[in-house]
């Protein structure tokens, strides 16, 4: 009985915490649950699309939606702009002389915050880009002897730029799988367009009051939660086929890893909590499976990737649809 | 550089043993066949097999990785130039140099045909059906090389390709469509195969245990077609004709050719109970099957003619008439206008090749008695019947081999010479039948047998002496005292193809058999304006003094003769055919004659009721019924039960087991009991009547099967039965068959639309009731057009509520909650399953327009799209 008004009650913030970002960020409901789905699996998330089409606005609304620990502030957010000459202890900070103490102390980089948004990740030096990832993975830095804890809550959510792609190195596919999610931004429609130029002060108003609607525990809680989800074992064999397919297709170079299954499954269980649900369904997997899968795979040409795992998805979706029910 | 492969090593295996195995066995077995034909392949076909086999395993396994076949295929063929000029360099010799060119052709055409085949196999899919269509068309060239055509011989050349055929087509779509990634994948390849070989072994054992009697005919009738190519070579013919049973009978019609076909196989027995004046003397009487009166003179052939005027020729079918039953024709006798000198003679003929529908007895024969063959003589004669005629005393079969020094002979020809002499003209005849019997060509080449006629007949008053005259004029001698004419089977031909035969006879050649004497008599006759005609039948040959009266016919007595037409004493044999003097060979000798059969007291005919194998009992409805010579007949058939220990039973082809026996067959009992002798028959009686006096059951000796149609075991004679084809039933028969498929065919997906919507139905909430309805929802939105195409059943049941406004996405929801969620359903979700199909199936009906969901439901694309998993 507690279990399930704890449910009710996660669920409910879920839904306050999208109406929260919505009244900032308009027409984009899709994606606003693809970044909640990777904030409830303890993922990162990468968004490509054009400049201006509400990246950076989307980040800072969710991080000012959530209340820090400590009341009437909000969670810690940091904002990096990568550019070609950023140096790693420009993000995770560096040992600088004490006057005063005699001594070095080590003076936190931004990587010290709950929510960060990661810009034009693209554009900075591997080197820039692998300490980056090493932090997202390990959820700690370490510095010379020193192993320095992150947040408890590290939500990172990265942009790339598709085009103006002189200068820039491309993330490598190992590197790439480290985002759990990577979604496309786009642009709204044309009503929902029309709506924003119309309440632009408005929504320039909600963004700079932006509500705390929930606090850090509140989101710590909705990952624990998110774990909980039922999965049935249908939708566990249809991962694996899923994911073994990608390995066994003509057009795709590279398959999707074990890890990638992994991560597979968390996104689904998360994303069904974002859906209001406490189990997964097909739904689920055909909506999530390209934001989770499309950025891990090497296609053979452009027309296999516009191609093949929609094929290998769609195959599967007609296997499920054909299940008798088991009980 | 790495080369990536299109198959992967147990694909290259597969196909290695499961296609390229059996192509290089059947590729061996077609060079052994093409080596028989053709000399320039030297008789070396286990080597060409193994060109071939090279060719197609190093294709196979060289096609498994990514090479483009035009490359490879030119660099083949560099290696080919290059190989082909070295051999001009290192043989010595011209000849050496020649043959090894050719045999390094062979090898690289057969090399090349494996290579294409092995590419074939390994990259497209549709190879193997015009390689099988290219396999039989090299064994279409190479049967059509072989000399005989024998159903044996069409098969062991056509069996291996189409069953390879069949086999390469399937087993190359079964690879290709496999998974090799499979974990048992042999057994699976082993499984399938074999359920495919068992199918196909039994089709071909079901079709060849079928047709197998067809197989057996056509290959006869092939067999016939070479006998009549033959034939038409060497322009041979024959007196007789064979049945398709292997019996034996005379035609109605004759040939004249340039060569005769004599077999000396025994056609019958007959015991004629004619004898001259003295009453011990035999006289043998020709025995007469037919009588030719038209002449085709296109194909220079003897016919009948079913218009013959006053027809007296008496033809029943034996086989058709029960036993002891006669069958008698007194129209014949009428029209045989004999009134002078004529007696009624009976005749026992006992069939051992002569057909069994076969009717032969001298002329003019009016009556048919079908008789049972006693027990002990079943093996060798397979029915019998007594034939009575109504025979001249002036007839008799001396009349060319007239037996010198038999006084009584001599006496009897001269007295009969004397009685025809008064005949001397044919005015008291009608004209029109005298017009018919003196029928001749109009043509200038039958104005000169006429002109010949008279010349020989000039000083001959009668038309007897005319016809002696024709006789002497055939046994005349020429001026170097040498035969005029010879007898002799084979008389040649005519050098001019269309020339007239009997001319050629008469006034060249001088050489023939009977055909050509009794032509040439018939139209001298005619020419003279005596009514003539030609009989087919057999010769009668006294052999036997032991067994006077008693007659043995071979095959090679199957003969023609001409009969004169003398008013008041009808017609007469005359034989003018000469004695083959240059005969060396004994005549076949007369046999034992059958024994008489017993007197039957009892004899009933009618149908089997029912039949009892153990105790060899049976009760039969009785329609005819013959007592003492009495004859009854009924239209309300009574029941007679009949005991058949000791009977014989038999049928047309012999005498056959008692479990034969079968309900509704026509039979025939005859009884000799002892029990029934004393009895004694009153015509006044009724058949019932006499029914009721008989013991019951009645003992039968004899019981003879009457071949009906419905009756007919489908084993025997089932030749005879051989209908023309009725190509437009056929056709009537294909299209209504293949209607039907495409109505189907068509219906299909409203049919399973029924099954589907049945299982769907109802208010229920269960889990499986759920499933259906959201099946059946699937299936119909599916047929209608609206399939779910990449999309997530969410959004689907979406897409279709805003379409066609009905509650989809909530059932979906709960649907997908029941599929996947441990939770059990709310009441609430439970009203929405129970309440959702109908009202669904409604509003879709609503929306989309009779002629749109008719036209959706016609279209079986849909419904096969609905089954099968998307590629």
């Amino acid at each position: 009985m507690e279990q399930s008004i704890a449910i009710e009650q996660a669920l409910q913030n879920i839904q306050l915490l999208i109406g929260n970002i919505e009244k900032v960020i308009r027409g984009k409901r899709p994606q606003i649950e693809l970044i909640l789905t990777a904030l409830l699996a303890k993922g990162h998330i990468l968004m490509e699309d054009n400049p201006g089409t509400g990246k950076t606005v989307m980040a800072k609304t969710l991080a000012h939606s959530i209340a820090g620990k400590q009341h009437n502030s909000e969670v810690n957010f940091k904002r990096i702009q990568f550019t070609p000459d950023l140096l790693p202890m420009d993000l995770i900070g560096s040992h600088i002389f004490d006057d005063v103490h005699k001594e070095f102390v080590f003076k936190k980089g931004p990587l010290f915050c709950n929510v960060l948004l990661a810009d034009e990740i693209n554009r900075a030096s591997p080197k820039v880009q692998s300490a980056l990832l090493e932090c997202m993975a390990e959820n700690q830095i370490t510095i010379g002897e020193t192993t320095y804890p992150l947040e408890q809550l590290f939500f990172t959510i990265a942009t790339q730029n598709p085009v103006e792609m002189e200068g820039t190195y491309p993330l490598p596919a190992a590197q790439l799988d480290r985002f759990y999610l990577k979604i496309y931004f786009g642009y709204v429609d044309e009503a929902t367009e029309l709506d924003i130029y119309k309440d632009y002060l408005g929504i320039q108003n909600n963004l700079e009051h932006t509500q705390q609607v929930l606090n850090m525990e509140d989101i710590l809680l909705l990952q624990q939660q998110a774990q909980q989800v039922h999965l049935h074992d249908e939708l566990t064999i249809a991962v694996r086929n899923i994911v073994s397919e990608t390995r066994k297709h003509p057009d795709i170079v590279l398959g999707a890893s074990t890890r990638s299954g992994i991560t597979f499954l968390k996104c689904l269980k998360a994303f069904a909590l974002v859906q209001g649900r406490t189990f997964v369904t097909e739904d689920d997997l055909q909506l999530i499976t390209p934001a989770v899968l499309d950025h891990r795979l090497i296609y053979r040409n452009k027309e296999a990737k516009q191609k093949a795992l929609a094929s290998i998805l769609n195959k599967e979706m007609e296997r499920l649809s054909k299940l008798k029910l088991s009980h | 550089m790495k080369i990536g492969n299109v198959h992967n090593a147990k694909k290259v295996l597969a196909q290695l043993l499961l296609l390229a195995v059996p192509t290089v066995a059947l590729v061996a077995y077609l060079l052994w066949h093409l080596n028989l034909s053709y000399q320039i392949l030297q008789n070396d076909w286990q080597k060409q097999a193994l060109y071939f086999a090279g060719g197609i395993a190093g294709a196979i396994i060289l096609y498994s990785y990514r090479f483009r076949f035009i490359t490879t295929a030119a660099l083949l063929f560099v290696v080919y130039y290059y190989a082909y000029r070295s051999i001009g360099n290192v043989s010595v010799g011209e000849f050496d140099a020649f043959f090894a060119s050719v045999q390094f052709l062979i090898f690289a055409i057969l090399f090349s045909a494996g290579w294409i085949c092995g590419f074939g196999f390994s990259r497209s899919r549709y190879f193997t059906v015009f390689w099988a269509v290219f396999l039989l068309a090299v064994q279409i060239v190479t049967a059509s090389k072989t000399h005989t055509i024998t159903a044996s011989a069409i098969i062991s050349s056509f069996l291996p390709t189409l069953a390879y055929a069949v086999y390469i087509i399937y087993t190359a779509e079964l690879i290709r469509n496999m998974n090799p990634s499979e974990r048992h994948f042999g057994w699976f390849v082993f499984k399938r195969l074999a359920g495919f070989g068992l199918v196909l072994a039994a089709l071909f054992f079901l079709l060849l245990q079928t047709f197998n009697k067809n197989f057996q005919a056509v290959e006869k009738e092939w067999g016939q077609g070479q006998g009549k190519y033959d034939q038409n070579r060497s322009n041979q013919e024959s007196m007789t004709k064979e049945n398709r049973d292997g019996s034996v009978g005379n035609k109605d019609q004759t040939q004249l050719t340039g060569s005769l076909n004599k077999g000396k196989r025994l056609v019958f027995v007959a015991k004629l109970d004619n004898y001259f004046e003295d009453g011990k003397t035999p006289n043998p009487l020709y025995f007469t099957a037919y009588y030719y009166t038209r002449f085709d003179t296109l194909t220079q052939t003897f016919e009948t003619d079913t218009k013959m005027p006053d027809n007296d020729l008496f033809k029943p079918d034996p086989s058709k008439i029960p036993i002891y039953f006669a069958k008698t024709d007194s129209t014949v006798i009428k029209n045989a206008h004999a009134t002078k000198a004529r007696k009624v003679v009976t005749a026992d003929i006992y069939k051992t090749l002569l057909g069994p529908s076969e009717y032969v007895a001298p002329s003019t024969a009016f009556f048919c008695q079908p008789l049972p063959v006693e027990a002990s003589y079943k093996d060798q004669y397979k029915s019998a019947y007594r034939a009575k005629m109504w025979v001249s005393d002036l007839n008799s079969a001396y009349f060319i081999y007239n037996p010198a020094g038999n006084q009584m002979l001599e006496q009897f020809q001269e007295q009969r010479f004397k009685t025809l002499r008064q005949v001397t003209d044919f005015t008291g005849i009608p004209e029109s039948f005298k017009q018919y019997y003196t029928f001749m060509p109009k043509d200038p080449e039958y104005d000169r047998i006429k002109t010949l006629a008279q010349e020989i007949t000039k000083d001959a008053p009668t038309p007897l002496d005319k016809m002696l005259a024709i006789r002497d004029y055939f046994l005349s001698k020429d001026e170097f005292d040498q035969p005029l004419f010879k007898y002799t089977n084979n008389p040649g031909v005519p050098g001019m193809p269309s020339a007239n035969k009997l001319n050629y006879f008469l006034f060249e050649n001088r050489k023939g058999y009977c055909a050509y004497y009794a032509g040439a008599s018939l139209f001298m006759l005619r020419a003279m304006g005596i009514p003539s005609r030609i009989a087919a039948g057999f010769l009668t040959v006294d052999r036997s003094s032991k067994n006077p009266g008693w007659y043995w016919f071979y095959e090679d007595q199957a003969h023609a003769w001409v009969q004169i037409f003398f008013p008041g004493y009808g017609w007469i044999d005359f034989d003018t055919t000469i004695p083959d003097l240059e005969a060396h060979e004994s005549e076949q000798p007369d046999g034992t004659p059958p024994l008489n059969m017993q007197q039957a007291y009892l004899v009933a005919d009618g149908h089997i009721t029912s039949v009892d194998t153990t105790t060899k009992k049976l009760t039969m409805s009785v329609e005819k019924l013959l007592f003492h010579d009495q004859n009854y007949e009924s239209t309300r058939p009574d029941t007679l039960s009949i005991d058949g220990a000791v009977a014989q039973v038999s049928a047309d082809s012999g005498a056959v087991p008692f479990s034969v026996l079968r309900k509704g067959m026509h039979i025939t009992a005859a009884s000799f009991a002892e029990a029934l002798k004393d009895m004694t028959a009153n015509p006044q009686e009724s058949m019932a009547d006499v029914l009721k006096r008989v013991p019951k059951p009645a003992p039968a000796d004899e019981i003879k099967i009457i071949e009906e149609e419905a009756t007919q075991q489908p084993h025997k004679n089932m030749f005879e039965n051989i209908q023309p084809v009725n190509w437009l039933k056929v056709l009537a028969t294909v299209l209504i068959v293949a209607a039907i498929l495409i109505v189907l065919v068509f219906a299909m997906p409203w049919l399973i639309w029924q099954v589907i919507h049945a299982r769907a139905k109802g208010n229920k909430a269960t889990p499986q009731s759920a499933y259906h309805k959201y099946r059946a929802a699937l299936y119909y939105l599916n047929q209608l057009g609206y399939s779910r195409h990449q999309k997530g059943p969410g959004d689907y049941a979406r897409d279709t509520d805003a379409r066609f406004g009905t509650a989809f996405y909530t059932f979906s929801n709960v649907y997908q909650k029941l599929k996947y969620s441990k939770q059990p359903l709310t009441a609430s979700e439970e009203a929405v399953v129970a309440q959702f199909y109908t009202p669904f199936i409604q509003s879709v009906k609503k929306q989309v327009p009779l002629r749109k969901r008719t036209a959706a439901f016609l279209n079986i694309y849909n419904t096969i799209h609905y089954f099968t998993q998307p590629k």
